[in-house]
C-alpha cells in the first residue's frame, strides 16, 4: 500500500479532535494517488509524466450541517486547526439549513480489502510501458493513409485509502488500475471519420491480455477504413436498432445509472450535473419493456470501478436498478438511504482525498439474455446496426438523449449489409427501454471516466452490456 | 501557508534538481485555499475547506524531457520524487522540437489579488443566503447553487532565469432556481475582486427566468437565428480557445488545422487570450515554462491570427511562444471577446424565427477536426417570433457545426459579463452572440 509510509494514526487523531470539538459524527480517510503516464502524439514520444498525491479528508456533522475539508499538509497542529474550524463551519451553516443531513444506521466494519492484481504493476517500468505504446502504434501505421493524425497514451494509477469514522469503521482498500486512451483520426479525401478509444481494468498487468487492446485497436482502425471507404450516407427514417455493447453501455450508463442516483432525485445536484426524471416515489414505476434488465455491480473483477467498500465504509454489492422495465433500486449513500428509510447499498464514492463521497456509478450494464448475434439481426427487416459512437449527451433530468453511431452498418432482410456515416438517435428514455425487444448473450464492457460534483470528480466506471434489439426507432443524419 | 513556505519548498526542489544536473528545469510550486458551500432546495448540503500545496516539475536533460507533479511536500519526499522523476529521462526519446527553456528577465505580479476574499471564512454562509432569497424573491421555488472562493499562489523558478512570485483571489456563484415542475432558470456572479462580485443579482437572475418560463409551448426541428446569452457564448467560444492551442491542432482535437491567416468567422469577432488581464479569473503573470503571460489576439476580425504555443509548438511552427505552456499542450488563460454593438432587446426584436437559450451543457464533438457537435440548452429557452418571444421551449438541442457557426455570426452584444462555472472551465469574458440559420433538433418521445 502507498500509504504505508504516513502516519496511520491521523485518522483517529482527527476523528477525535472533531469529537471534542462537539461533532456528532466524524469520518476521516487518508487517500494517496499516484499516476504514471506515458503517451505517444503521432508516434512521437510526449513527456513521461509522474503525478502524485496524498491528503486527509474529514467530513463531520454538528446539527444536521455538513462539512467536508481536506489538506495534504499532514502536521497535526494543522489538522487540529483545520478540523476545528470545520466543525465550526457545520455549525455555522446552521441559518442556512432547512434539511438537516443524517445518516442511516449501518453495520460497523473492520475491513482491508484489494483488486486483484496478478503481474504487479509497480513491478513494470516506463521501459514496458512505452514498448507496449509503441506496439499499439505500429497497429495504426499500417493504416497511416487513411488516419494521418493519432494520439495515444496509457496510465497506470494505485489509489491506496485508510478510512475511519466515529462510529469505529476502519477500512483499508488498495486498486491498482491500467488504462489505454487514445485518439484516432481517419482523414482522405473529403471523408473523415474520428474515434476515441478507452480500455481500462483494475488489476496488473495482466490486463493488456485481458482487455484486449491490440484486437480492439486492429478492429477500430479497420472501421475507419471501411468508413472512408465504403460509408454510405443513410436515409432518415424508422428503422429497426441493434446496437453493440459499446453503445448499450452508455445508454444504460446515461439514461439509467445517472438518474437512479438518488442524490440527484432529491436534488442535491441541481445546480450541477441535474437532477432525475425520477421522484422519490417511483419504485415500482414501469420505465421500459420486460426486457429492460439493469444493474450496477462494483464487485465486478478487473473492472475499472472495481471496489469491496465505499468511502462510508459499507459494503458494495450489486443493485439491480432495473428488473423487467420496472424501477427496482436506486444508488443510495448513508444520507439518501435515511431520507428513503432504507440502507446504503454502498455507492459512495471519492475520486481524491481533497473530494468529498458522492454517490456514483461503478459498473453499470444492462443484463445478458438468450439470443446470439445472428438471431438478432436475423429477424430486422429493415435496421440499422451501431456497434460503436462518437457524439452523445443528454439533458440534465436523463430524459432527452441522443448517440451518434461511428461504426454502423444497414441490416436489410435479415443481413447486415454497407457500412452508414453516423446514424443519429435522439430518443426521449421511456421510448428507448419500451423499444427494448431482445437481448444478446455476448456480455462485455468498456471503460469510462464518468464525471459529477463540484469541485469535479472523474470517476473510473465501466459500461457495458450485450448486443440489443429495438424497434421502430426514429433514426436522423446530419 | 505563507509565500516564505513556497519560497523555501520551490528552493528546496530547485537545489536537488540542480545537482542532478539537467540541462532544464522550471519548478512551480501552488498553494490553494478554496471555501466553497453548496446548497438545494433552498437549504446548505455542505461547506466545503480545500487546502492543497502542489509542487509541479519540469527537467529536460540532453532533449529529453519529463513532467511530475507532485503534493507530498516534505523535504525526503520532494528529494525522492526529484530523483525517480531524472531516473525515467533514460526512458524518454529526444524531443523533435526540443528547445531549452526560454530566458526570461522579469515577470511583473499579477493584479487580481483581494484579501476581502481571502479572509471570507464563514461570511460565505451569508452571500449564499441572500443569493437563494433573491431567487426567492423572483418568484423561484425551490434555490441550488454553489459559491466558491478561491486564493491561489504560486512560485515559479526556472534554469531560464524566471523566478517571480503571484497571488490571485476569485469568487463565483452559479444559482440555478426552480419554479412549477418544468421551468428553471440559471443566474452566475464571477469576479476577482469582492466589490465586483454580485450573487445577488445572480439569485435575481436565476429567479427571474424560472419564473419567466413558466408558459411553454410547441416548436418543431429546424434552423433558427439563435441568441446566445453570455453563458452559452462563453461555452461555444471555449471550444474556438481550446482548438487554438496548437497541441490539438496537431493531435487531431481541433477545427483550425491549416486555418492561420483564413478567415475563419464574420468581421464581428475579435478573440484574445489575456493572461494577466485585471479583474481575470485565472490568470497568472507567468506560464509553465516562466514566459511572461501576454495578450495574444487568436481572432481578429474573424481571421485567425495565430495558434496558442509553449516554446516547442513554437518551433515547430517557426515562431515564438505566446506564453501559454504547458510543458505539454499550450492553452488559454483568460478568453476576451471583443464587444459588439447590440443589446439584447435590439437582438430579439431583429429576430423573426428564433431561439433565444440562456444556458447550455453537455457538449460533445462527432468529430472535432470538421468541428461536428451538439449542446444542449438547459433553464429558460425562448421562441422567438416575429421580434418578440412568443414562449418557453423545452425539450431542444443545437446540433450543427462549429466553422459553420462562426461564419454565420450575425451580431455580438455590447455587455460583457465574465463567465466560469462548471461547464465552462476557462473563464471569458463575453457579450451575448447572434447566429444565424442554426440546427435545432428534438427527441423521439
Amino acid at each position: 500500500m502507498k500509504t504505508q509510509n504516513i502516519d496511520s494514526e491521523l485518522p483517529s487523531y482527527a476523528i477525535g479532535v472533531a469529537e471534542k470539538a462537539g461533532a456528532e459524527y466524524a469520518e476521516a480517510r487518508i487517500q494517496s494517488d499516484e499516476h504514471i503516464v506515458c503517451m505517444l502524439k503521432n508516434g512521437q514520444q510526449q513527456p513521461i509524466a509522474i503525478g502524485e498525491s496524498l491528503g486527509l479528508g474529514i467530513r463531520v456533522i454538528l446539527n444536521g450541517g455538513l462539512a467536508f475539508s481536506a489538506t495534504n499538509i499532514l502536521d497535526r497542529i494543522q489538522i487540529r486547526e483545520l478540523v476545528e474550524n470545520t466543525v465550526k463551519k457545520a455549525k455555522a451553516t446552521s441559518e442556512l439549513l432547512k434539511n438537516k443531513i443524517k445518516f442511516s444506521r449501518e453495520k460497523k466494519v473492520k475491513k482491508k480489502w484489494q483488486a486483484e492484481e496478478k503481474e504487479k504493476l509497480e513491478d513494470r517500468n516506463f521501459e514496458d510501458m512505452i514498448k507496449t505504446l509503441k506496439d499499439l502504434d505500429g497497429i495504426i501505421i499500417e493504416r497511416k493513409e487513411y488516419i494521418p493524425m493519432r494520439f495515444i497514451e496509457m496510465e497506470i494509477s494505485f489509489d491506496s485509502k485508510i478510512f475511519e469514522n466515529s462510529q469505529g469503521a476502519h477500512v483499508e482498500g488498495y486498486v491498482p488500475r491500467l488504462y489505454v486512451s487514445g485518439f484516432l483520426t481517419g482523414m482522405k479525401g473529403d471523408k473523415m471519420a474520428q474515434k476515441s478509444i478507452e480500455y481500462g481494468g483494475s488489476g496488473g498487468w495482466e490486463l493488456l491480455e485481458k482487455l484486449k487492446i491490440r484486437n480492439g485497436l486492429e478492429h477500430q482502425t479497420k472501421v475507419i477504413k471501411d468508413i472512408i471507404d465504403e460509408g454510405r450516407k443513410m436515409v432518415p427514417g424508422s428503422y429497426d436498432i441493434i446496437t453493440g455493447s459499446e453503445v448499450t453501455g452508455i445508454m444504460a450508463h446515461e439514461s439509467i445509472g445517472h438518474p437512479f442516483e438518488a442524490d440527484r432525485i432529491l436534488g442535491r445536484e441541481a445546480a450541477q450535473a441535474g437532477e432525475s426524471y425520477l421522484q422519490p416515489s417511483d419504485v415500482g414505476r414501469k420505465i421500459g419493456s420486460e426486457q429492460a434488465n439493469i444493474s450496477d455491480d462494483p464487485s465486478i473483477p478487473n473492472s475499472y470501478g472495481f471496489y469491496l467498500y465505499d468511502d462510508e465504509g459499507i459494503a458494495s454489492r450489486k443493485r439491480k436498478l432495473v428488473v423487467n422495465g420496472v424501477v427496482n433500486e436506486l444508488l443510495h449513500n448513508r444520507t439518501t438511504a435515511r431520507t428513503f428509510k432504507t440502507k446504503s447499498n454502498g455507492a459512495a464514492r471519492s475520486v481524491g482525498f481533497d473530494r468529498e463521497p458522492i454517490i456514483r456509478m461503478a459498473n453499470t450494464f444492462v443484463e445478458a439474455g438468450d439470443y446470439t448475434f445472428d438471431e438478432l439481426i436475423k429477424e430486422v427487416k429493415h435496421g440499422i446496426f451501431i456497434n460503436s459512437f462518437m457524439e452523445w449527451n443528454i439533458d440534465d433530468i436523463r430524459q432527452n438523449q441522443r448517440y451518434v453511431g461511428h461504426e454502423a452498418y444497414a441490416i436489410e432482410k435479415g443481413e447486415i449489409v454497407n457500412p452508414l456515416v453516423n446514424p443519429i438517435i435522439e430518443v426521449a428514455t421511456e421510448r428507448l427501454w419500451s423499444s427494448l425487444d431482445a437481448r444478446g448473450n455476448n456480455l462485455d464492457f468498456w471503460a469510462a471516466t464518468c464525471g459529477k460534483g463540484d469541485p469535479s470528480q472523474g470517476a473510473p466506471v465501466w459500461a457495458g452490456g450485450p448486443s440489443l434489439r429495438f424497434r421502430n426507432m426514429m433514426v436522423k443524419t446530419r | 501557508m505563507s509565500v516564505e513556505i513556497l519560497d523555501r519548498i520551490t528552493e528546496a526542489t530547485y537545489s536537488k534538481a540542480l545537482a542532478l544536473k539537467p540541462d532544464d528545469i522550471s519548478i512551480i510550486s501552488a498553494y490553494s485555499e478554496e471555501s466553497m458551500l453548496r446548497f438545494s432546495n433552498n437549504s446548505v448540503t455542505v461547506i466545503d475547506t480545500l487546502k492543497e500545496v502542489v509542487v509541479f516539475l519540469y527537467m529536460a536533460k540532453e532533449e529529453k524531457k519529463v513532467v511530475g507533479a507532485t503534493s507530498t511536500v516534505n523535504e525526503s519526499n520532494l528529494d525522492s520524487f526529484v530523483e525517480r522523476l531524472f531516473s525515467s529521462i533514460k526512458f524518454t526519446e529526444k524531443s523533435v522540437d526540443y528547445v531549452p527553456l526560454p530566458k526570461i528577465k522579469s515577470i511583473s505580479t499579477s493584479r487580481n489579488y483581494d484579501s476581502r476574499i481571502e479572509k471570507l471564512g464563514e461570511k460565505i454562509v451569508d452571500l449564499g443566503g441572500e443569493a437563494i432569497n433573491a431567487a426567492l424573491r423572483e418568484g423561484a421555488e425551490r434555490v441550488s447553487g454553489v459559491l466558491t472562493a478561491n486564493t491561489e499562489s504560486y512560485k515559479i523558478k526556472t534554469s531560464g532565469g524566471a523566478e517571480n512570485s503571484d497571488k490571485v483571489t476569485s469568487i463565483s456563484i452559479n444559482v440555478r432556481a426552480f419554479s412549477g415542475t418544468n421551468s428553471s432558470g440559471h443566474g452566475l456572479s464571477c469576479a476577482a475582486s469582492l466589490p465586483n462580485f454580485n450573487g445577488v443579482e445572480a439569485g435575481s437572475t436565476a429567479g427571474r427566468f424560472a419564473k419567466e418560463s413558466q408558459k411553454t409551448g410547441h416548436w418543431e426541428e429546424g434552423e433558427y437565428t439563435l441568441i446566445m446569452g453570455p453563458t452559452v457564448t462563453a461555452d461555444f467560444l471555449e471550444i474556438v480557445g481550446y482548438s487554438s492551442s496548437a497541441f490539438r491542432v496537431d493531435a487531431g482535437t481541433s477545427f483550425l488545422k491549416d486555418s492561420l491567416g483564413k478567415k475563419i468567422a464574420t468581421e464581428d469577432l475579435t478573440l484574445e487570450d489575456y493572461g494577466a488581464i485585471e479583474g481575470g479569473l485565472a490568470g497568472r503573470s507567468f506560464d509553465d515554462e516562466g514566459v511572461p503571460t501576454q495578450r495574444t489576439g487568436i481572432i481578429d476580425k474573424g481571421t485567425l491570427q495565430t495558434y496558442l504555443h509553449n516554446s516547442s509548438t513554437a518551433k515547430k511552427y517557426g515562431t515564438k511562444t505566446t506564453g501559454n505552456a504547458g510543458i505539454i499542450a499550450p492553452h488559454p488563460w483568460n478568453l476576451v471577446v471583443k464587444s459588439g454593438k447590440s443589446d439584447l432587446d435590439e437582438m430579439i426584436r431583429e429576430t423573426k424565427k428564433g431561439v433565444y437559450v440562456t444556458n447550455n451543457w453537455y457538449t460533445r464533438y462527432q468529430n472535432y477536426v470538421a468541428g461536428e457537435y451538439s449542446t444542449l440548452p438547459r433553464d429558460a429557452t425562448f421562441l422567438i417570433e416575429n421580434g418578440s418571444i412568443k414562449y418557453a421551449i423545452n425539450g431542444i438541442r443545437i446540433s450543427d457545426n462549429v466553422p459553420r457557426q462562426l461564419l454565420n455570426i450575425k451580431g455580438i452584444g455590447k455587455e460583457r459579463k465574465w463567465i466560469e462555472w462548471w461547464e465552462v472551465e476557462t473563464p471569458i469574458l463575453t457579450p451575448a452572440l447572434v447566429i444565424d440559420n442554426v440546427a435545432i433538433t428534438k427527441a423521439q418521445l
